[in-house]
């Protein structure tokens, strides 16, 4: 154990983000997501100052959807990338996928990789539960037979636990999609760009009770791509490098027994430990947030698991202010996945990738040095993963 | 309740014997034969002392409201609205968290004790959901 701590040490700020790219984000993109893979891939080389020939690595994470890296290399011109990673799974496994990235940069086995998440959410691949085809997996008949079928119905079950055991309460969600939307309203890239109140939010139609509309994210077409490189490259190239601190894995709930089953407590929990210790920092040391905001639950949970408050106050902590810009810890810059758009956990890399490099424009948290990302915090599938940034 | 959309699930070779017992209006456990912890749903082996022994067990279907929800759209199709899915902790396996139908007219309590009813579905095993001990 004390070998597998060490070499993470040793991983600390050996990589670097060196460009980010996104396609613009809508309801119907009509094109394919190779042809939002390709354009988002291309902004980012572009940011970074590179170009395919530079790229020896594509990864990316789906569920059936996403381009292909064995796809996205031939369109693109790469034809013997030396590292690739097609990654099932949805956004807990986002993050993962850039910490992947660059460990493999840190062994050595590719220079530059690609990262990146197309997605046509809306027009095409809808997950919020309509005109999808269930997954293929044997926790499906536990769920599918009583009509428990989607994201927001998980998250909702989950999200009312939180309320009966900590008092956690409407308003508390609805802050989160009013902060969020303020910032989306600063953030030119965001579908959602009209600020709500707080009884915008309780008006809204239900969805799934407690969730009403504006808990639940966008379904979003659209792509985003992260250059991954050496620390030691980044500094050479166009852009300010954003090191890569920490990164970390872990598990989740799942339906079977033997496992974690307090559902008001996700792997973050576990995870953040780890994650904190890599980077040799703490809560208090996180500049900016960006949590995986699928539903407005899911940041509650997060801040408490993440050691920004004490377990059971994501709540007041949210109603506090803390979380909005301006506050100590300011979450979800570019609106999230509920006023930005939906690209799957991407475009939270990529929004921290932006503060860091101070280029965030009006939503930009001044002085940002440090930036926490996260994935989905491994509640449906038990899986989650993390990464610390750090302006370089 | 409705009957669930056709070909949208079905048993796999691990949970097929659990469903056969839904069947017979059995709420079925797993028992390790070698460290006696009992599991759900099916599968081979013991996640306590990773052995592959163990056999099934005739359980009170019971437990406790942990959560639920009121569907208040069709997430999938056959399925009334509003209509609530119901999160039980049973008794009999209590690190498993069971999603399952509801079977009363007012909403659930959290905390509040359940116990299992079992509904036959046409075409596809019985299905275990869940009714109020205190109507």
């Amino acid at each position: 154990m004390a070998f597998v701590v060490k070499r993470l040490l040793e991983f600390r700020d050996r990589t670097a983000i060196a460009g980010v790219g996104y396609t613009p984000f809508g309801k119907d993109s009509g094109v394919s997501t190779l042809t939002l893979a390709c354009r988002a891939i291309m902004a980012a080389l572009d940011d970074a100052g590179l170009t395919p020939d530079d790229v020896d690595g594509l990864a990316t994470h789906r569920v059936g959807d996403s381009a292909a890296p064995s796809l996205v290399g031939p369109a693109l011109g790469i034809h013997d990338p030396h590292w690739h990673l097609d990654q099932f799974g949805g956004g807990s496994v986002s993050h993962a996928v850039v910490a992947q990235a660059a460990l493999a940069v840190a062994a050595g086995v590719a220079e530059t990789v690609v990262c990146y998440r197309a997605i046509n959410a809306r027009s095409e691949f809808r997950m919020g539960g309509t005109g999808r085809a269930l997954p293929v997996s044997p926790e499906v008949q536990y769920q599918a037979p009583y009509g428990y079928v989607a994201p927001p119905q998980q998250f909702a079950m989950y999200a009312r636990a939180h309320m009966l055991k900590y008092g956690t309460r409407a308003e508390h969600f609805g802050q989160i999609a009013v902060t969020q939307r303020a910032n989306a309203a600063k953030n030119p890239r965001a579908l959602m760009r009209t600020p709500i109140t707080l009884d915008d939010y309780l008006a809204g139609r239900w969805i799934a009770e407690p969730f009403r509309l504006l808990d639940c994210c966008l379904e979003t077409d659209g792509a985003c791509a992260l250059v991954v490189t050496s620390a030691e490259r980044a500094r050479d190239l166009r852009r300010p490098p954003v090191l890569v601190s920490a990164a970390a894995w872990g598990g989740g709930q799942s339906h079977l027994s033997g496992g974690p089953s307090d559902p008001t407590v996700t792997a973050a929990a576990a995870l953040a430990p780890r994650l904190y210790g890599q980077a040799g920092l703490g809560p208090a040391d996180v500049d900016v947030a960006q949590l995986y905001d699928c539903f407005t639950y899911s940041v509650i949970v997060q801040l408490e698991d993440y050691g920004f408050c004490p377990k059971g106050e994501g709540g007041p902590y949210v109603a506090s202010g803390a979380t909005a810009l301006g506050g100590p810890l300011p979450v979800n810059t570019h609106g999230g996945f509920l006023s930005e758009g939906y690209v799957h956990g991407v475009n939270h890399i990529a929004e921290a990738v932006s503060q860091l490099r101070g280029d965030a424009g009006d939503r930009q948290v001044p002085g940002a040095e440090v930036a926490l990302s996260t994935a989905q915090p491994g509640y449906v599938l038990p899986a989650t993963s993390a990464l610390i940034l750090r302006r370089g | 309740m409705s009957d669930p959309p056709a070909g949208a699930w079905r048993p796999d070779r691990d949970s097929a014997p659990w469903w056969e017992r839904t069947g017979r209006e059995e709420f079925a456990v797993q028992r390790c034969d070698s460290c006696g912890t009992a599991r759900l749903p099916a599968r081979a082996f013991c996640p306590a002392c990773r052995t592959e022994g163990w056999h099934w067990e005739a359980a009170e279907p019971a437990g406790t409201v942990e959560s639920w929800i009121v569907n208040r759209r069709a997430f999938a199709p056959g399925f009334a609205v509003p209509s609530v899915v119901v999160m039980v902790r049973p008794d009999a396996v209590p690190d498993c968290l069971l999603p399952g139908s509801w079977h009363a007219a007012r909403e659930p309590v959290g905390g509040e004790r359940v116990r299992g009813v079992f509904v036959p579905v046409r075409d596809g095993p019985t299905l275990v959901g869940w009714e109020p001990v205190v109507r």
